[in-house]
């Protein structure tokens, strides 16, 4: 799938650093598209053109707290949700199943609609 | 796991430069490309070709989505526009820690400052020369009370600036 400019892809990301971060805890940029790329065998790359500006974002709203670590000479940035964060991202998750079951029912074909 | 040099770090950030990079994302794109890098090496490619996989991944195009992205995304909302300030709105995308953002916060205060030094000291040099001009002193005459405001005035704003003072930086942030 072509990562970053995937219109499926744009609209779950909050959703999908939500759920990483509520289940890990404490992640950096990097590693967060690693994870991604791993769980989904590479079926989802995350850009970083695309998911920094989602962090940024979802600090600004006051769902991420971030602490800055020198690692090996320069500086990285974790992430980790705020209780505010974690309220949202038990939610989001929760609305992105119901989607997801949606988008299955009518994607199965229809049946039982014989031509009477 | 092999780690970068500072010197391979500093190539890396020098092209993250290059390419015009937003300041709030410098030191964060800067680890997430040397993790890429360490990656290359770790799996037996040399430093130069890890380089070369990694600027083109990261060529301008990719670092201009990046911004314009950020810049629709995490711009101030219509609430925050509503209280910001002009130096606000100027540094909302720029590195505020480099040092003009806080000259031009404290320029009003330093302005008036001056201005109330500048006024005091000629008061007390007029009511100076007077005195001497007229051989005797007394505090209740009017250039008595005119040197007695230069001292307060003088004081008043010495006395800001010293309290008021930001603290000064003396790290020079990436």
């Amino acid at each position: 799938m072509e990562a970053s400019n995937n219109e499926f892809l744009r609209g779950t990301l909050k959703t999908i650093v939500l759920k990483l971060l509520a289940e890990r805890g404490r992640m950096y940029g990097y590693e967060i598209t690693q994870s991604v790329k791993d769980r989904t065998n590479g079926e989802i790359m995350l850009t970083f053109g695309a998911l920094y500006p989602v962090l940024h974002k979802l600090e600004q709203e006051g769902f991420l707290l971030t602490e800055s670590v020198e690692v090996d000479g320069r500086l990285r940035k974790y992430y980790s949700l705020t209780p505010s964060g974690s309220a949202s991202a038990v939610q989001k998750v929760s609305e992105f199943e119901r989607f997801v079951e949606a988008m299955q029912s009518l994607l199965q074909p229809q049946q039982g609609l014989s031509v009477g | 796991m092999k780690k970068l040099t500072s010197h391979q770090l500093g190539l890396l950030q020098d092209h993250l430069i290059r390419h015009n990079t937003n300041d709030a994302l410098l030191a964060e794109l800067l680890d997430h490309l040397a993790c890429e890098a360490e990656e290359y090496l770790w799996k037996g490619y040399n430093f130069d070709l890890a380089l070369e996989k990694i600027t083109q991944e990261a060529n301008s195009k990719a670092v201009k989505y990046l911004r314009e992205t950020y810049r629709q995304d995490v711009a101030m909302s219509e609430e925050q526009l509503q209280t910001a300030t002009l130096d606000d709105i100027v540094f909302e995308f720029r590195n505020k820690a480099y040092g003009a953002y806080d000259l031009r916060q404290s320029y009003p205060m330093a302005l008036r400052n001056a201005l109330i030094l500048g006024i005091s000291l000629f008061m007390m040099l007029m009511a100076f020369l007077s005195g001497m001009n007229q051989g005797e002193w007394s505090f209740i005459s009017s250039w008595g009370i005119m040197w007695m405001v230069g001292v307060c005035g003088m004081a008043y704003s010495i006395g800001t600036w010293v309290f008021n003072r930001p603290p000064h930086r003396l790290t020079v942030p990436i």
